[in-house]
């Protein structure tokens, strides 16, 4: 970047230097929520900077795209939807090469948005907007008379930039938790199947970072079998989500198709690998015969489940064989386990943010799991486990919990 | 944003990434990071040392696995080094003693002759 050039100061273009920071950095622009800073934050740039143009692109993550997002005296590029490539034209090669750029003319060979030399801007100058370490858009203004742009101009530019980028995170932020909250709301059964000789109670509870991935899901198939599913998709926020809601569904379809727990989670994960390259998740799906007797239960690196007997203190973690997990190895057939359920007994299949804790071994973890799960009634072996494990500290990580009960013999079905 | 780095170091030719004594949900993401970035260099093996880690959660074993992703799209390998009970604990429990090769020290990370990752 432009060095800072120290000799001949002249204090009139100190003082209006100073003003175009104050006025960038102006701690009043906070109070606008951040739509309106991000078009606020432009008038006032092109004011500074004495431009006739303002515009913000947006990196589009998944089409490596610049997305023209906000515009002052550009607002056409903004309704066209502009796209620019990351790594071609004037705002690509800011994005690609995360550094200052500064045209003293504009023409077809240096800038690839029509717009611009239609417009008639003969002078240019964009700065990345950097977020966390890693680029999320470009920030560019415009003269339409020649003009030679300083490294002062550019050191503006890159401060209202930074700006810019913090009110985008925190837009893209917001918007994303209100989302994913909807998704998980849609997504997560709010009623669990009325089956005879069983009782369910389900939980989920968001982490106090970003929302995740985690899911359960519990179905009946035409057959009378009772499918559980509990599973993690890696990562948070609205990516995850995403993609947990199509493994859900996509599941759902499968276990449709073939009653073997491990072909339906091969079938899930050729669909992910070839779908979702690099989408990684743990997946439990579970299937209970109609007699309720006994899961065959496949394992796709998830925690495996643990088991309460009635009358039998501490529960156990049920020993299942673990497969790999979603997302790693083409054509991986997973072991299936079978495990009797005695009447009475009742099943806990959960995420691992309800039993990891940093710097504990994981079977802490698991003992602790053990020592609250009992062989209740399903919502108070729920509430039980919560209180023990989650407590009133707030989870790090999301949890999704799920209790299945089968009743004791003479046990009748609660009136629903 | 303050983040721990992971330098790379070469040793015999081959890149060896240093794990911390804890990884977790905190400091996963930095690790990641690091891990694509040298499984993502080209061919080759990767070498991800965890001989000094006591704790791994499952954002961290998330980590591994995506670069062992990264590394075998690119024809390349990912090995770890694995000492700690808690860690072998996480790795086996996760299933993912049977998708990344793990040895119990450096040097045999680095001189083995390789055999099929992903357990077929």
């Amino acid at each position: 970047m432009g060095a800072i050039e120290v000799t001949a100061v002249d204090p009139v273009l100190v003082e209006a230097r100073l003003r175009g920071i104050q006025s960038i950095t102006d701690a009043t622009l906070s109070r606008l929520d951040d739509r309106e800073l991000l078009t606020e934050l432009l008038e006032r740039t092109r004011e500074v900077l004495q431009a006739d143009t303002a515009a913000v692109l947006l990196l589009d993550f998944s089409s490596g795209q610049l997305i023209a997002t906000a515009a002052a005296g550009l607002e056409e590029e903004v309704r066209q939807g502009v796209r620019i490539p990351v790594g071609r034209g004037f705002a690509g090669r800011i994005a690609a090469e995360h550094r200052p750029v500064v045209l003293d003319r504009v023409d077809h060979t240096t800038v690839l948005n029509p717009i611009l030399w239609a417009k008639g801007i003969h002078s240019m100058m964009g700065v990345p907007m950097v977020a966390g370490g890693r680029v999320i858009g470009v920030l560019h203004v415009g003269s339409l008379t020649p003009r030679r742009f300083s490294g002062d101009d550019v050191e503006l530019l890159q401060l209202a930039a930074h700006r810019a980028a913090a009110a985008v995170q925190s837009m893209t932020a917001q918007a994303d938790r209100a989302v994913v909250a909807a998704l998980q709301r849609s997504l997560v059964p709010s009623a669990l199947p009325v089956v005879a000789g069983a009782e369910m109670a389900a939980r989920y509870i968001p982490g106090s970072g970003a929302v995740g991935g985690d899911w359960y899901d519990v179905f009946t198939l035409p057959s009378g079998q009772v499918c559980v599913t509990v599973g993690d998709v890696a990562g948070s926020g609205l990516a995850a989500a995403v993609i947990m809601g199509r493994m859900r569904s996509a599941l759902r379809a499968y276990a449709l198709e073939t009653a073997d727990p491990a072909e339906v989670l091969g079938r899930l994960d050729r669909k992910m690998q070839h779908f979702e390259p690099d989408a990684l998740a743990t997946v439990l799906y579970a299937v209970i015969e109609p007699e309720l007797d006994q899961m065959h239960v496949a394992v796709a690196g998830h925690f495996p489940p643990v088991i309460a007997y009635p009358g039998q203190q501490p529960a156990e973690v049920a020993d299942v064989r673990i497969g790999v997990l979603i997302g790693i190895a083409p054509d991986t057939r997973r072991p299936v386990t079978t495990v009797p359920i005695p009447p009475g007994a009742l099943l806990c299949f959960y995420t691992d943010g309800l039993v990891e804790r940093p710097g504990e071994v994981i079977d802490e973890g698991l003992g602790r799991l053990c020592r609250a799960v009992t062989a209740q009634p399903a919502e108070a072996a729920c509430a039980a486990v919560t209180g023990a494990l989650v407590g009133s500290e707030p989870a790090r990580d999301d949890i999704a919990l799920l209790m299945f009960r089968r009743h004791a013999r003479g046990e009748r079905d609660a009136g629903v | 944003m303050s983040e721990v780095r992971f330098p790379v170091e070469m040793v015999s030719g081959v890149p060896v990434v240093v794990t911390p004594e804890e990884i977790d949900i905190t400091n996963a993401a930095g690790l990641r990071a690091a891990l694509l970035e040298a499984a993502g260099r080209g061919p080759g093996r990767l070498v991800v040392d965890m001989s000094r880690t006591v704790f791994c959660d499952t954002a961290g074993i998330h980590a591994l696995v995506e670069a062992h992703k990264r590394a075998g799209a690119g024809g390349g390998e990912v090995r770890l080094v694995i000492t700690g009970p808690a860690v072998l604990r996480i790795f086996a429990i996760t299933g993912l003693d049977s998708v990344i090769p793990y040895y119990a020290s450096l040097e045999d990370a680095l001189t083995a002759t390789s055999r099929s990752a992903d357990g077929t």
